[in-house]
């Protein structure tokens, strides 16, 4: 798939590839995934993964697969996209077990934030985020994201992290 | 990238999201939409939809947005679809309330199954139909294909019908 890749200090962020689905399928089949759509068969999970492609296909921009600088094999996929149904741009990460506890989340993340506000120009971004996802909390608030309770809720998740625009955030 | 193709009266081309999506969510909010996992709210719809998209991304193939020559409208889809579970590789079809009875999914079908044979370079073609799908049942009729086996998709039983072969339908086209 085309599309942009960003590079940070220690990592590649591409566009998802077909051989990406394997590792995909065993983080959102798996506890880990709980807060964020874990599915139960392989074919609801080939669907969410074809649903991230198919937004990279019709809006040229989506979740990007997160690999270290050395190798092309996706540990978790971070970025901004706007399904329907999300009244805003959301900033989403997802990293798995093998490559927790790294910052690497971090460091993908603010890469995705800052491509997003230089890029197209959007003035803020949000991460929905389930109120007992606490390490998802955590990196919210370590990249100055705050609750606001006044934006409005995706699918029923109830947290809603506002980040700071592109002043605020540098 | 997804190509564009035509036959007679359609033109197979790739999803937009600004004309397309809007029909795709009004066909997922409606009962016929039975047959393909709906119905189904907004939000849901435009994941089945882009799934449309991914797709091809994920496989290097997948199904066509169906444009009406004479009007420019979105009408439907058809074209090759193989999503993790199905049993092989099939032509799929869907068309919008004001498409049916003018027999746009056969054509595109039979469309679709020749992309499928000279572009991929398939050698076999099946369509997978609920057996209540009778319009579908008839469009499969009308392109040939056959019964042939059966396979449970969840809680939906569907219906395998093989298609004619390459050979078989250049000498049909001919």
């Amino acid at each position: 798939m085309s599309g942009p890749v960003l590079e940070t200090e220690r990592l590649v962020l591409r566009p998802p590839k077909p051989q990406d689905f394997e590792s995909y399928l065993g983080f959102i089949t798996s506890d880990r995934a709980q807060y964020v759509g874990r599915v139960q068969t392989r074919l609801a999970a080939w669907k969410a993964f074809a649903v991230e492609a198919g937004h990279w296909s019709l809006h040229g921009y989506g979740p990007w697969v997160v690999t270290l600088k050395s190798t092309d094999r996706s540990l978790g996929q971070v970025g901004v996209w706007h399904p329907e149904g999300f009244p805003e741009r959301e900033l989403g990460w997802l990293i798995w077990a093998e490559a927790e506890g790294k910052g690497l989340a971090y460091e993908a993340a603010m890469a995705a934030r800052d491509h997003d506000y230089r890029v197209y120009g959007t003035k803020t971004l949000v991460s929905y985020i389930e109120p007992d996802n606490a390490r998802s909390i955590r990196l919210a608030e370590r990249m100055g994201a705050v609750l606001d309770p006044a934006a409005e809720k995706a699918d029923e998740i109830d947290f809603v992290y506002r980040h700071p625009g592109p002043e605020g955030a540098r | 990238m997804i190509p564009t193709i035509d036959s007679a009266r359609l033109v197979l081309r790739p999803f937009r999201e600004a004309t397309d999506f809007a029909p795709v969510a009004a066909f997922f909010a409606s009962e016929r939409s039975a047959f393909y996992g709906g119905p189904a709210p907004r939000p849901e719809a435009w994941r089945k939809f882009a799934v449309f998209s991914g797709h091809w991304m994920v496989r290097g193939y997948g199904p066509f947005a169906l444009e009406e020559k004479a009007s420019g409208a979105f009408v439907g889809l058809a074209g090759p679809w193989f999503p993790e579970g199905f049993p092989e590789p099939e032509i799929t079809w869907m068309l919008c309330d004001g498409a049916l009875g003018k027999g746009y999914a056969t054509e595109a079908a039979l469309r679709a199954l020749r992309f499928g044979y000279e572009d991929l370079g398939w050698t076999t073609a099946v369509s997978s139909i609920v057996a209540e799908n009778g319009p579908s049942l008839r469009v499969a009729e009308r392109l040939g294909a056959v019964h042939e086996y059966d396979f449970q998709m969840g809680d939906v039983l569907l219906g395998v019908h093989r298609h004619r072969g390459p050979t078989a339908l250049a000498e049909v086209a001919a």
